[in-house]
């Protein structure tokens, strides 16, 4: 049992990664429509100037916070200067950019932070000296950076769902995803709000990036291709318009890669299940899950219209 | 009666394809306009042109108000409200999240009080204000989307096929309601219908609409007695 725990605690942590990023991903998808490719670079990007900005001096919690305003306004940019000429042309042609947007912004990175590409240490928002932990009934221990971490998720998605649910902005964004026409004829500058949805994606890929970062006391080039991989996954899984299932698809992967990646161990000695598998195991269930479910499991099937 | 929307030598179309030639229309003050037309005349065209929606070339007049290069969520607030061909209903919103919705230029947000009056009106929205709008029926959507229309307090209601797809009992129904929004709120109405017997009742005046120009208009009594206007359009 406490070996079980232990797994799901460890996936739970990884998890609220992928929740930020796909959180990031459907944030788009619900304005737009698309996938965009690039939610892990432009997070990479966003989380390498925090790097830059702490490194000169201010703390961590404001230079994540600073980094997250500015991708803000970056991911606004992104969209009135690049999403929205491609979107007249094709939604085709939406993705290209966002394909491009993925190598550019990697590359990108690089050029203004010569250190990120080869690895940088990252520092963290919470406690993680070693003898930071609860143990819990049974031996499993939970770090509190980990459940640090697992917080910030919540946190977020319950602001996000505030936003939403509660605000003239947030009513404006769901009317945008549900029906864009209706949406302006109702009076809502429409590209507006497109262009705050971008920033409000990319602030919340900065701070995700910026816990992983913590997680694994590093950033380099290549920390966000794995980890938009599975929060893409995630995203699909969740329904890919729908925040909370973001989060619950997230953590769900987190932990079946945590499981799958070592639980067999104790059965089969000799079988060594890595983490490739555990990824593939995870996408096997995903398949399964949109073959049940084609919308994911909190998505919104469409209804049609009469 | 003083003109509310004047509509001049309206050039609209999608891209290179021209829709409108050069329309006239108008709506009185506290009146009824009618446009009718066959299908592909252009009538959900001048609803979107008047709206903004599409680029157009013209002059549209509003209050007095030169509203041909104003952008459509400045038209909303200058007091025009569509309510859409298909009804344009926010089918993954709740009922009374449309509502809001419909209230978005209202500086504030929806009034409750302005809730609780079409909720009057419309009891069944009132039943159904938690659920998904998607799960109303056709006629409750288009209730709803007269509502949602009016949550931003128009002066201009524009109607594209309100009709559409509806039960006879329940077309009757939404032109009484129309009818009573004019007679007893002064409320100015351009409604746009393919067959249109009930639409030609409450109205003030009507245009017919081909091919992207208006062919010919007057009022409803003079429109009945051109013969071929009224077995194209009346059926009778
Ligand atoms: N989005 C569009 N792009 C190109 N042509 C269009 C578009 N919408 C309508 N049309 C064309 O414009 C003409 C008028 O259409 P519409 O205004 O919808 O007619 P109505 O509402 O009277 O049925 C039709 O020939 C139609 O094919
Ligand atoms: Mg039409």
């Amino acid at each position: 049992m406490a070996h079980l725990l232990q797994y799901v605690l460890n996936g739970l942590a990884n998890g609220s990664m992928y929740a930020l990023v796909a959180l990031g991903i459907v944030v788009i998808y619900r304005g737009t429509n698309h996938l965009n490719f690039a939610q892990g670079e432009m997070a990479l990007l966003a989380t390498a100037g925090a790097w830059w900005i702490n490194d000169k001096g201010v703390p961590l919690a404001a230079a994540i916070l600073l980094a997250a305003a500015i991708a803000f306004i970056g991911g606004g940019v992104i969209e009135f200067g690049l999403i929205r000429p491609a979107g007249r042309k094709s939604p085709f042609a939406v993705v290209v950019v966002t394909i491009g947007l993925f190598q550019g912004l990697n590359s990108f990175t690089s050029l203004l932070f010569p250190k990120v590409g080869n690895g940088v240490k990252f520092g963290t928002l919470f406690p993680n000296k070693p003898a930071d932990f609860f143990r819990l009934p049974g031996g499993a221990i939970w770090r509190y950076e980990r459940i640090g971490v697992l917080v910030t998720v919540l946190v977020i998605t319950g602001l996000l769902f505030a936003l939403f649910q509660k605000t003239k902005v947030g009513l404006a964004m769901r009317m945008v995803a549900n029906n864009p026409e209706s949406a302006k004829l109702a009076g809502v500058p429409t590209n507006r709000i497109l262009m705050m949805s971008w920033g409000l994606s990319a602030a919340i890929g900065a701070i995700g990036g910026a816990l992983i970062g913590g997680i694994n006391a590093n950033i380099n080039v290549s920390t966000m291709f794995g980890v938009f991989l599975l929060a893409s996954a995630a995203a699909t899984l969740g329904g890919l318009d729908s925040p909370l299932g973001a989060v619950v698809g997230g953590l769900s992967l987190g932990v079946i890669e945590s499981l799958v990646s070592n639980y067999p161990k104790n059965w089969v000695a000799s079988t060594y299940i890595g983490a490739d598998t555990a990824i593939a195991v995870a996408f096997l269930i995903i398949l399964v899950v949109l073959l049940v479910r084609p919308s994911g499991l909190f998505g919104s099937s469409r209804v049609e219209r009469v | 009666m003083s003109v509310l929307l004047e509509v001049t030598d309206l050039v609209a179309g999608y891209g290179a394809v021209q829709v409108l030639r050069g329309l006239d229309l108008s709506v009185n003050e506290g009146e009824v306009s009618v446009i009718l037309g066959a299908n592909g005349a252009g009538k959900t065209t001048t609803m979107r042109a008047i709206s903004g929606m599409i680029q157009r070339n013209g002059a549209v007049r509003f209050g007095g108000e030169d509203i041909t290069h104003t952008s459509p969520n400045d038209i909303v607030k200058l007091g025009i409200a569509q309510v859409p061909q298909g009804r344009g209903t926010f089918t993954d919103l709740s009922v009374s999240d449309n509502m809001r919705a419909g209230a978005y230029v209202r500086k504030g947000g929806a009034a409750q009080a302005d809730l609780d009056e079409w909720y009057e009106i419309f009891p069944r929205l009132q039943e159904r204000r938690d659920q998904k709008a998607g799960s109303l029926s056709g006629g409750e959507q288009q209730m709803l989307a007269i509502a949602r229309a009016m949550m931003s307090r128009p002066k201009l209601l524009l109607c594209d096929e309100p009709s559409l797809g509806l039960a006879p009992i329940i077309t009757q129904e939404l032109f009484a309601i129309l009818g009573r929004l004019n007679a007893e709120r002064g409320l100015s109405i351009l409604v746009v219908e393919q067959n249109a017997n009930l639409a030609v009742k409450i109205a003030h005046s009507v245009f017919v609409l081909e091919t992207g120009s208006i062919v010919a208009s007057g009022t409803a009594e003079d429109i009945a007695k051109d013969d071929s206007v009224r077995k194209a359009y009346l059926g009778y």
